[in-house]
């Protein structure tokens, strides 16, 4: 399989403590474009529907006149979801509740700026 | 007083579903800490909304703020929930004596009914002064200026009322519906400041209560809430594929705000938004205690 231009940031993203998987999805129609992941995650299932929870923040936040949603996380019992987006990708990550989610904060939204 | 406030205080913090509430807003009110006395009443009412007397109690904190037409429309409901509360005649009275209704404030004092009622004696001598001052000399009165400061605006305080018995809530003729009005305020005290937000969407992305207004103050309540429908359904699957359990919160960070969600009883979507600058700990407080909130008010209106 050929590799994307993301790879290597997904891999480096999949090496944090607690990250079970990342992927890069459009948000437009929540298909994953590449995606990092240990064996047994849906990661087309979450890809999806992390890129719709990302659609409705975005779309929310702009008609509140916040501005552009530049992270997100979703928090549950046992670790959560962060995503970051730039127009129509977001690079979405799943973590567990060990994960350094400031650390994995910033270096998602550094990440999401060099999407494309 | 700071020891009556201490006391009514740990009285209230003992039981929080007890009616203490009333004469520490109350307290509070005398000593000046309006706002304080005024987060005290409405979380009182969140739990007693019936009782006559909390909505006097928060009529008087209206009134010392200057805000005239809310105490006024606590002191109706208040006539509405007992047509003999006689401190909330008195207190229309004085609403109507400071707009200049001088026969509809002597209407109303007298309607106060007993006139060895402290103050009630003062103020009816004082609005039937001014009545024959006008008809007399046919001069323009100024309602306001002459000597309001002798018209208590409400007589002593007779706290704390008896506990309202059951019966006496079953007796009341006609149950008030929810109101729009109190809907909408109702994460105001549990906010932290103007430039927040708090809103309870329903799963259809249907305001159920509070507010949402954009930088310029428009109202955007209604266009946000549907941006979020299925937000709450689609957190709950993404979990549910994952195996992390129960979602419990969603944050989004904007270039003007941040954006804390967390489910809501129904099926509901609590939203509490602040600006760049809140820290995130914050705002995720601010969640919490409106989350308290959504959870009494949807317990009682559902």
């Amino acid at each position: 399989m050929k590799k994307t231009p993301y790879a290597e940031l997904l891999a480096m993203l999949s090496r944090h403590r607690g990250v079970v998987g990342s992927f890069v999805v459009s948000e437009r129609d929540g298909l994953a474009v590449d995606s990092n992941v240990q064996i047994g995650v849906h990661s087309d299932a979450v890809a999806a529907l992390a890129a719709s929870l990302h659609r409705k923040a975005r779309l929310a936040c702009g008609a509140a006149g916040s501005g552009t949603v530049t992270f997100l996380r979703l928090d549950a019992e046992r670790g959560g979801i962060c995503a970051a987006g730039r127009d129509d990708l977001v690079l979405v990550t799943i973590s567990e509740a060990r994960a350094n989610l400031g650390l994995l904060r910033v270096e998602m939204m550094r990440a999401a700026k060099a999407l494309t | 007083m700071a020891d009556e406030i201490r006391r009514l205080s740990d009285d209230l913090a003992r039981d929080p579903s007890s009616l203490v509430f009333m004469p520490l807003a109350d307290a509070l009110r005398r000593a000046g800490q309006l706002d304080v006395a005024m987060r005290v009443a409405l979380r009182g009412l969140d739990r007693h909304p019936y009782v006559a007397d909390a909505h006097d109690v928060l009529a008087r904190i209206h009134a010392d703020r200057g805000d005239l037409e809310q105490a006024a429309d606590e002191w109706e409901m208040a006539l509405r929930l007992d047509p003999t509360h006689a401190q909330a005649s008195l207190g229309l009275g004085f609403v109507d004596f400071r707009r200049g209704n001088l026969e509809s404030a002597e209407r109303r004092l007298s309607a106060a009914g007993d006139a060895d009622m402290p103050g009630v004696a003062t103020a009816l001598a004082h609005v039937r002064a001014a009545l024959g001052s006008r008809s007399g000399n046919g001069a323009t009165h100024d309602p306001v200026a002459p000597n309001v400061a002798s018209m208590p605006p409400v007589a002593e305080p007779r706290m704390p009322p008896p506990p309202m018995p059951e019966i006496a809530r079953l007796a009341i003729p006609e149950i008030p519906a929810p109101q729009p009005a109190r809907a909408k305020q109702l994460f105001t005290t549990a906010l932290d400041g103007a430039e927040q937000n708090a809103l309870l969407v329903d799963a259809d992305g249907l305001v159920l209560a509070g507010m949402y207004t954009d930088p310029t103050g428009t109202d955007v309540a209604e266009v946000v809430a549907a941006e979020l429908a299925g937000v709450s359904s689609e957190a709950e699957r993404a979990m549910r594929h994952l195996g992390l359990g129960a979602w419990t919160s969603l944050l989004v960070e904007a270039d003007e705000a941040v954006v804390a969600m967390t489910p809501a009883p129904l099926g509901s979507l609590l939203v509490v938004a602040s600006s760049r600058e809140t820290p995130v700990g914050l705002v995720r407080l601010l969640l919490d205690r409106a989350l308290t909130r959504a959870r009494d008010w949807l317990a009682r209106v559902s």
